[in-house]
């Protein structure tokens, strides 16, 4: 990952969300989120990645044969081992929320086109530069997997698994997430895009699981600005999207109670977030993705370049 | 303003609903989808008191509704002058019949029915009217309304238990439909007065099924009669009885053979096994050996018992092993023989089955109550007097020589019958002599083919035995050969029966105190079938019967049977001495001919006859069948039944609330307020639904 830029774009240039949500195809939406995005960023990828020599050293026993350098051998008759600077690719994947509760919005998009959108914009972007992304989408169980790769048809495999309609009932965050942490055992960021309405309890130690493996975990918190406000004025019967269960409610009566306790949750997905070393982000759905974009790009400026390891690899990206 | 059905009222709290409804606010019906109510809470409906305001005309409207729909439920009506006291205007007649048939006898009956009596005595009001009479085979008064008025208020009561202290149930049958029909009527004479009161029947008695119910079938009940039927109970059902059975009046009697009984057990009898025997004539046990029987309950058998062992005197069967003793026992007395003679003048052979006489002998066979002597004699032969008076029918086929047709006339003027079978013309003259006539004229008549008996006067006694449609066909006798006489030649002549042809066929010609009957043909198969047909024999017996030969008396009668004793009497026309079972005398007046004491079952004799005539009086067998009847079906034949407990209250109430019904459903007042409710609903329904419309229109001109 080799983006550099302090500036956040102009807010001028941004682009309207419900503009953005016309363009039917995603690809498409994501491409103009980040060109956009690069309106206002300094234009510096496009440098390939190389694999760098650094030394050699002596084999030893034990050391994988096919690291010798045999042209060492003939010239010296001694083994060798060739070592190099891997800079790996970063190995990023995205987790999408595609629970009947993402379905919602108040704004004529839904949340789970919202992250769907953010999803695409962050695997364009990341897929300009080179890194392998893989996606997994879930709602109560896992929906579909794609390992994090890099490839030509990749993305269009990637654009096409996040465009499937949110089927799920329920959201269920822990089982994606010990699934993650026994299918993936590399390193990587997770960027994690949900409404996180669902208790918290069960969520806590899997994310604590996903960090010790070494992820670095991106959190994006999706809400409807109206699940936000709770600007309704109409007494009226509420349906659960995900449930169908209905209740009479007063939005005047229960608007406060509402807030409070969002409020709380969303303070204690915070939390939560902070003690493991997860960043944390919540987007409303009206907000530009362009800032989005921004965050991501910030936190991971932030952090540096954690990702980075040593290792013998000769192939580049893992099958 | 009153209400028929005012319970109906309590529907207008209904009206509290809408105000309760008016007053939670709307529950709305829209709705709204959500992502997740796991941060809501359901809010309660709440009471506000702006909607009430704001839809004050719907509520006034709604309630309007509810209020109207229970007014016209309640059947309100305009309440007319009513005289709601029927009793003032007149008094309550009430008829007590009480049953003293011989079934009251059991163990508790006539102590209970008398326990009945007193109360109904006790819950009738000084100014009703109250007649009380015992009935069985007839009703007898034991006091009557007059006696009731008479009486002080206070001995009322003591008046008719004294009376009923005195009375005891009979030996008779229970006549209970003429009892009923006798009272009903004596209720309906209301004695000239316009207005009359309730009146009613109490029924007092063991209602048993062998109760005659008959006489009710059709029977018009008079109207405002009501009838209360009040049953006794038996502390023990179940009763067997006895009857003697009397219907082998033609079989020839066998040497030795004794009666035959029957033994009928009722219905709800707990016992089976009964032992019968003849019993001593003083009544001192059995005589003789006893005849075991089975008899299952509902059931009923038919014992032979044979004749009792000489040198004992007995007079009665005895059934043994049943509770009610009261039908335990019948009389029986050995059926005398009758003879009859009856006197052919004929030159006929009795062994010619083409002759008259062998047909009229066969005719007259003997039966074991009768025996018919047929006394032949020639026609020139000369008649003993004796045998003359003796005889009870003569009969004449052929013509007689002038001096005993003669003979003959004088007799048949005294009171003899003769009948004459025309089997020729030349026997005009006899006829004519015997007839009283100087000549008759008789033309031999040859039908074509055959005459048939076309008209037959079945009222004529000698054609009411088949006067029934099923015996009524006489089309089957063809007639070969008739003569034709002048029936209007005859004076006084009756034609009983004729021919097709329109010729007399039997005549019945008055002669003095007697008759001649007229046959103007033959029975023999030369001049008919008459004498092969079916009708022949009770034809002579119709005869006899008619010529005034005594009919053979009954074995047995039941108490209350009129037993007549004319034919016994014979030509003595003294004064009669008849002893009772229990011992006593009764006269029978010289102008009597029957005998109705017959109060108790047992052997009468009447002693002043010799040898003397005795007869059995037994119970009606009815009275053995003691199971009760339902109260339905004296209902079903028609009668009122009226609930005992129907008190007076209870009886105005129920009038009131009948003038009611007929006010209100001449008023209809419900129609209207149905009217108004459902004008009030249209302008409700219009209101509700602009006012829908006005908040749809501001919820979408403020989303």
């Amino acid at each position: 990952m080799s983006l550099a830029t302090n500036h956040p774009p102009a807010t001028a240039s941004l682009i309207d969300p419900q503009a953005l949500m016309n363009i039917r195809n995603l690809e498409l939406r994501a491409r103009v989120v980040v060109e956009g995005f690069w309106n206002g960023i300094h234009r510096s990828p496009y440098h390939g990645f190389s694999v760098e020599f650094t030394e050699y050293r002596q084999y030893t026993p034990g050391d994988d044969p096919r690291y010798l350098d045999w042209r060492v051998f003939a010239r010296s008759d001694r083994y060798f081992i060739k070592k190099f600077e891997d800079e790996t690719n970063l190995r990023c994947h995205l987790l999408t929320d595609q629970s009947r509760s993402m379905t919602y919005g108040s704004r004529g998009y839904t949340k789970a086109d919202y992250a769907a959108t953010l999803a695409a914009t962050l695997a364009y972007f990341l897929h300009l530069q080179g890194d392998a992304m893989g996606l997994l989408t879930f709602d109560e169980q896992i929906r579909d997997y794609l390992p994090a790769r890099h490839r030509l048809g990749h993305l269009r495999h990637l654009m096409l698994a996040l465009e499937r309609p949110a089927a799920g009932q329920a959201t269920n965050l822990a089982a994606p997430l010990r699934r993650i942490v026994e299918i993936i055992r590399k390193r990587g960021l997770m960027v994690l895009l949900s409404d996180f309405l669902a208790p918290l309890e069960r969520l806590e130690p899997d994310l604590t699981a996903l960090t010790a493996c070494g992820h670095e975990v991106i959190i994006f918190q999706v809400l409807d600005p109206a699940e936000l406000a709770f600007h309704f004025d109409a007494a009226a019967m509420f349906q659960d999207v995900e449930s169908g269960r209905t209740l009479f409610i007063d939005p005047a009566a229960a608007r406060k109670e509402y807030l409070r306790k969002l409020t709380a949750h969303c303070a204690r997905l915070h939390s939560t977030c902070q003690r493991l070393g997860i960043t944390y982000h919540r987007l409303a759905t009206d907000r530009p993705l362009e800032l989005a974009l921004f965050d991501f790009l910030r936190e991971r400026m932030k952090h540096g370049r954690r990702v980075h390891r040593v290792g013998h690899y000769v192939g580049r990206r893992p099958g | 303003m009153s209400f028929l059905a005012p319970l109906f009222l309590f529907g207008a709290l209904a009206v509290a609903l809408p105000v309760v409804f008016h007053l939670i606010r709307r529950m709305t019906r829209e709705r709204t989808t959500f992502s997740s109510l796991m941060f809501l809470l359901p809010t309660p409906p709440r009471l506000t008191r702006r909607s009430r305001l704001e839809h004050l005309l719907l509520l006034v409207l709604r309630c309007l509704v509810l209020g109207l729909l229970a007014f016209g439920f309640a059947r309100p009506f305009l309440k007319g002058v009513v005289n709601t006291d029927p009793s003032a205007a007149a008094p309550r007649r009430t008829m007590v019949l009480v049953d003293t048939s011989a079934s009251m006898r059991r163990a508790n009956l006539w102590a209970d029915a008398r326990d009945q009596v007193a109360s109904v005595l006790r819950n009738a009001s000084p100014a009703d009217e109250v007649a009380v009479s015992t009935f069985d085979r007839q009703v007898r008064p034991l006091v009557t309304f007059d006696q009731w008025q008479s009486a002080a208020a206070g001995g009322r009561a003591a008046l008719v238990n004294g009376k009923l202290a005195a009375t005891s149930p009979g030996w008779a049958a229970t006549h209970l439909g003429d009892a009923l029909i006798t009272a009903a009527e004596a209720l309906a004479d209301t004695g000239g007065k316009t207005r009359a009161g309730p009146r009613k029947i109490v029924l007092i008695t063991d209602l048993q099924a062998g109760s005659r119910l008959d006489q009710l079938q059709g029977y018009e009940w008079p109207q405002g009669v009501a009838l209360s039927v009040q049953t006794v109970k038996a502390r023990h059902p179940g009763n067997a009885g006895l009857q003697l059975v009397t219907g082998s009046d033609d079989a020839v009697p066998e040497a030795g053979a004794g009666v035959r009984v029957r033994v009928s057990n009722a219905a709800d009898s707990q016992r089976e096994q009964f032992t019968l025997g003849w019993g001593r004539a003083d009544g001192r046990g059995m005589a003789g050996a006893s005849v075991t029987v089975y008899v299952p309950p509902g059931q009923s058998r038919i014992v032979p018992v044979p004749a009792p062992a000489t040198g004992v005197a007995t007079d009665r069967i005895v059934l043994q092993g049943d509770d009610e003793d009261f039908d335990n026992t019948v009389f029986v007395v050995p059926p005398e023989t009758a003879r009859l003679r009856v006197l052919y003048l004929g030159r006929d052979s009795e062994t010619d089955p083409r002759q008259p006489l062998y047909f009229l002998e066969r005719g007259f066979q003997e039966t074991r109550r009768q025996i018919v002597q047929v006394l032949v004699r020639p026609p020139d032969a000369p008649l003993p007097a004796a045998d003359a008076q003796a005889a009870a029918l003569v009969v004449v086929t052929d013509p007689l020589p002038e001096t005993r047709a003669e003979t003959l006339h004088d007799l048949v003027a005294a009171g003899h019958t003769l009948l004459f079978a025309l089997e020729s013309d030349a026997a005009a003259p006899t006829l004519a002599r015997l007839c009283g006539l100087a000549r008759l004229e008789v033309v031999e008549a040859r039908p074509n083919n055959y005459a048939l008996l076309a008209e037959i006067d079945f009222r004529h006694p000698l054609f009411t035995p088949f006067a029934d449609p099923r015996f009524s066909d006489f089309t089957k006798i063809h007639f070969w050969k008739y003569r034709r006489l002048d029936a209007a030649a005859i004076p006084g002549a009756r034609v009983v029966a004729s021919f097709d042809s329109g010729a007399p066929a039997l005549l019945e010609v008055p002669v003095g105190q007697g008759r001649v009957l007229v046959l103007t043909s033959g029975w023999q198969p030369d001049d008919s079938q008459l004498a092969l047909s079916t009708k022949f024999v009770p034809l002579l017996y119709s005869m006899l019967d008619y010529a005034g030969a005594a009919a053979p008396a009954p074995e047995q009668y039941f108490v209350g049977d009129i037993v007549p004793l004319a034919a016994a009497r014979g030509a003595d026309k003294s004064a009669l001495t008849i002893r009772a079972p229990d011992g006593s005398q009764l006269n029978l007046d010289a102008r009597e001919t029957n005998f109705s004491l017959t109060m108790t079952p047992g052997i009468y004799s009447v002693t002043s006859l010799q040898p003397p005539k005795r007869f059995a009086v037994n119970l009606d067998p009815a009275e053995s069948r003691t199971a009760p009847l339902p109260v339905d079906e004296l209902e079903r034949l028609g009668a009122p039944i009226a609930h005992p407990t129907l008190t007076v209250t209870r009886e105005v109430e129920r009038k009131v609330r009948l003038e009611n019904t007929e006010q209100e459903s001449r008023q209809k007042l419900w129609r209207w307020f149905l009217v108004a409710t459902l004008a009030v609903l249209v302008v409700e329904t219009w209101l509700a639904g602009r006012t829908a419309r006005r908040l749809t229109a501001q919820g979408e001109a403020t989303p």
